[in-house]
């Protein structure tokens, strides 16, 4: 295999180039974390058509295939990312504020550098979304980090949910025009209330019918009815209760009552500061996902992230997941961002949650990916240590049971035996 | 804790900044006996249940059985875990100020530039990091002397390890040809040597003006250094002859530290930026005969240079980014390369630095290095021993041993793991940081805002560039 000596001359770690057809594999670990509650020491892992087998106590029978043994300290479900930022600039229209109906799918490439990132750092299902440049930016898609050369075939879920943004963002580079307008950007929304002025403007329009020609209708009838959950970036606090308190509106007002639209999903997506009023998500049912640990203690928008923010939400039984937001860096993939969660509290089964199952329900996907059974997508991580210890790393990720990544490692060479 | 421990605690402070020591708490002659469950000395096997005994500042005695005095003050627990600080071989923080805008500038110290109530120095004892090896940025050719200092202590002088730790030059820099750059430096030299010369020529010709203008700078030539002159030493392959006719003192004080560095006096923290700097490097180093005096400050692809680096057989400061990642240009693909295991497979000695000081410091890289196949007793030596002996300190830090600096971290679990924090530090023998005393780590842990504790508006640690200590551009920040 010539791809083997190149990768080990540079010392460098390049994704496993396999042939597309999932093979079977025996994966021996020391530890299994199946996700279910129910984790194994000195175990196996069989994978068969690119979904899981079987997982066993026990070590391998001489297998008449040794090639497709592969041996870790531990193996985890492939990790979820239900926030990464992937997609490019020109992954929203704006020329309107509100797009529901445009979707990101449309614009990815299956080619970006960026897939093989988040493999390598084992994350193996993402949503992308497009960039909050609008208000509401359109439909995200629930897609696996490698396969085919498609966007359509590694979708998981299309149209998986309905993004926008509170906060500054989808009102960055907007400036009022004092006088005559200047140029395109001359135009609403400039501030906050500008922004949930639009959120609830095609809420209202929708639910009172004077939106009948507009094509985003569709769409946002079915957030509108529940049927499509929305995700919403709201970074800081005042953010949040916009969103929450908009959801709230929609389910107490008549208009959307008597037009059978009050039952609206909401998630919060990069919610930093979702730690100070965790009984307001509590209450409302909502579901945050957090964006990436921050060194100094501030992320974007000011908004203050305390470490225990997950533990916080834990405690108050708000479902959450944690985010990379895409990073490939090796201090601020999806699996440091667990360990970060554990220094501030959490347990290692909550965190492992926090990155697979519970970013699987929130898309709606958990009957595919998320855990660890018999049945589902053969989506594995292999680990060299104790998962989410900054001292252990990624050593293979497999999706639809094609190995997809394989790590070198600095001094032994290959990093899986097999 | 014990009552005698309590005491310590009152003693010892949370930040330089907010209480005064009372003066037990600064004489380091104390006796301190620390009881714990574990001690990583970092030299041999640990001890299970040991004692680490200081007095006046140094440790005395280490081990299973080791007993301190009859009157020590004993801190005893047995669910922490002893460990020695952390090193940091090359920052460019904790100043009011990264760079200068004077090019050459050797007669600068950073002395006048560190504030010893700086955030950084903070969290670096939130960190565990007691001894930083403070330089200037890389925006000069010969830039400032750096300074070792612990991150504790009212003045300068109270945190000084190591003044006059060595120069810091920059054989590229940002914005600027690299032949301009070289020729920068090789113009401090040549300015050195011709300033030397002329002196020797003057006092040959019987002139004066060397003595006058010395005077007249305020040098003090009657003191015992300054008055007798001696030939130039060193390894530099060139030499200005008769110099021993020259009194030190009439030595020109902007060119006096250049020439320590060609006599072998002082140190070089030589920043290069890639590979090709690493070539300008050792060539200004040769030519100036200060090759073992050198510390390459790796960044960017600097690794690609490692068999050059070895065979001059200078350690090197790496990057904080330990994972370099550069495309294929034939099959548009990423290659990722674990530096320090390029490193370490040609025999190069190499500390690690901070990736910033807050949440990913010198124990996230090594625990890194672990993740990536580097033996855990190496990749901990990479942030403790190895920069401790770069530093010409490895008789004081690194290890707690016999004869040591009395520095001594109190981790509530493994050093390398993500769930570990410091729970107490002790150094020099005296207790100077108490986790639970933290008004930061409330804050940053659970978002407690204590007034004072956090610089709002303060630059983001990750956002600075540790290389050229300025902040990052836009365009190299993360996308978040």
């Amino acid at each position: 295999m010539t791809f083997l000596s190149v990768a080990f001359a540079a010392l460098a770690a390049v994704p496993a180039v396999q042939d597309a057809e999932p093979r079977a594999w025996t994966i021996q670990a020391e530890r299994i974390y199946t996700g279910t509650g129910r984790n194994l020491e000195k175990g196996l892992v069989v994978v068969s058509a690119g979904k899981i087998a079987a997982v066993t106590v026990g070590a391998d029978e001489q297998s008449d295939h040794p090639k497709d043994s592969l041996r870790a300290y531990a193996v985890t479900a492939g990790l979820v990312d239900a926030g990464v930022r992937v997609t490019n600039w020109f992954s929203v229209e704006q020329s309107k504020e509100v797009t529901p109906q445009l979707r990101v799918a449309d614009t990815l490439d299956p080619y970006a550098l960026d897939w093989e990132r988040q493999l390598r750092g084992g994350v193996t299902t993402v949503l992308a979304s497009p960039i909050d440049r609008n208000v509401i930016g359109g439909l995200s898609v629930v897609l696996k980090t490698a396969g085919p050369e498609s966007i359509a075939a590694r979708t998981l879920k299309a149209d998986a949910v309905l993004r926008g943004s509170m906060g500054s963002d989808p009102s960055a580079g907007n400036h009022p025009a004092f006088g005559r307008p200047t140029d395109f950007y001359s135009r609403r929304p400039t501030t906050r209330m500008g922004v949930e002025w639009e959120w609830r403007n095609a809420f209202f329009n929708t639910a009172l019918g004077l939106n009948e020609k507009d094509p985003g209708r569709a769409t946002l009838m079915a957030a509108l009815q529940g049927k499509l959950p929305v995700f919403v970036q709201a970074w800081t606090t005042q953010d949040i209760r916009t969103a929450v308190f908009l959801r709230e509106e929609v389910q107490s007002r008549p208009e959307f009552a008597a037009a059978g639209m009050n039952t609206p999903r909401f998630v919060i997506d990069a919610g930093a500061e979702a730690w100070k009023e965790p009984q307001l998500l509590a209450r409302s049912q909502t579901a945050v996902v957090l964006p990436p640990f921050p060194a100094g203690g501030r992320t974007r928008e000011n908004a203050l992230m305390a470490w225990n923010v997950a533990k916080i939400l834990a405690d108050e039984g708000v479902p959450f997941a944690l985010s990379s937001h895409g990073s490939g860096d090796v201090d601020q993939r999806l699996s440091n961002q667990a360990g970060y969660a554990m220094a501030g509290g959490l347990t290692f089964e909550q965190a492992l949650a926090a990155v697979t199952s519970t970013p699987a329900k929130l898309l709606g996907v958990e009957s595919r990916v998320g855990t660890l059974e018999v049945g589902k997508d053969a989506d594995l991580v292999l680990w060299s240590g104790e998962p989410f210890q900054p001292g252990a790393r990624v050593v293979a990720t497999i999706v639809d049971g094609v190995l997809r990544y394989e790590g070198w490692n600095a001094v032994q060479g290959a990093a899986v035996a097999r | 804790m014990t009552t005698t421990m309590m005491r310590a605690t009152c003693a010892a402070t949370l930040t330089a900044s907010f209480l005064a020591l009372s003066p037990e708490a600064r004489a380091g002659d104390g006796r301190l006996a620390i009881r714990v469950g574990r001690i990583i000395t970092n030299a041999g096997p640990d001890i299970e249940n040991g004692t680490i005994v200081i007095e006046g500042g140094r440790i005395t005695s280490v081990g299973a059985d080791a007993k301190g005095s009859w009157d020590a003050e004993v801190i005893d627990r047995p669910e922490l875990v002893a460990f020695p600080g952390w090193v940091e071989a090359h920052s460019t923080r904790g100043m009011d100020r990264p760079n200068e805008n004077i090019e050459v500038a050797p007669f600068l110290d950073v002395r006048d530039s560190i504030d010893p109530i700086s955030f950084y120095f903070e969290d670096c004892l939130r960190q565990g990091v007691l001894a930083i090896n403070v330089q200037q940025g890389s925006l000069c050719a010969v830039g400032a002397q750096g300074r070792v200092v612990k991150p504790f202590g009212l003045t300068i002088e109270d945190m000084t390890l190591r003044p006059s730790s060595g120069l810091k030059i920059a054989a590229a820099r940002p914005g600027r040809s690299r032949a301009l750059q070289a020729q920068s430096v090789r113009r401090a030299f040549r300015d050195l040597r011709q300033h030397l010369e002329k002196l020797v020529q003057d006092k040959k010709d019987g002139k004066d003006t060397a003595r006058r203008e010395a005077l007249f700078q305020g040098r003090d030539l009657d003191k015992e250094e300054n008055k007798k002159g001696r030939a130039m030493e060193g390894s530099a392959p060139w030499k200005v002859a008769n110099l021993e006719t020259i009194p030190r003192g009439e030595i020109d004080e902007k060119q006096e530290p250049l020439l320590r560095l060609v006599e072998g006096k002082m140190m070089a923290f030589v920043a290069c930026d890639g590979a090709v700097a690493v070539t300008q490097a050792l060539e200004i180093s040769r030519e100036n005969g200060f090759l073992a005096n050198t510390v390459l400050v790796l960044d960017g692809d600097a690794w690609k240079a490692a068999d050059r680096i070895a065979e001059a057989g200078v350690p090197v400061v790496l990057g904080p980014q330990l994972l370099y990642v550069e495309r294929d240009p034939l099959t548009g693909k990423e290659i990722e390369t674990f530096v320090p295991g390029v490193f370490r497979e040609k025999k190069v000695r190499f500390a690690l630095q901070s990736l910033n000081p807050t949440a990913q410091s010198l124990w996230f890289q090594a625990a890194t290095c672990v993740g990536y196949g580097i033996p855990r007793d190496e990749a901990i030596a990479a942030a403790t021993k190895v920069p401790a002996e770069i530093l010409r300190l490895g008789d004081r830090l690194g290890s707690l041993e016999k004869g040591k600096d009395g520095n001594v971290l109190l981790l509530n679990g493994d050093p390398l793991a993500v769930t570990t924090s410091v729970q107490y530090v002790v150094l020099d023998g005296n207790l100077v940081y108490d986790r639970s005393k933290d008004v930061r780590v409330q804050q940053i842990l659970e978002g407690v805002e204590q007034p004072n504790a956090s610089p709002a508006d303060a630059d983001d640690p990750a956002d600075i560039d540790p290389h050229s200590g300025e902040k990052k551009s836009k365009s190299d920040k993360k996308k978040d």
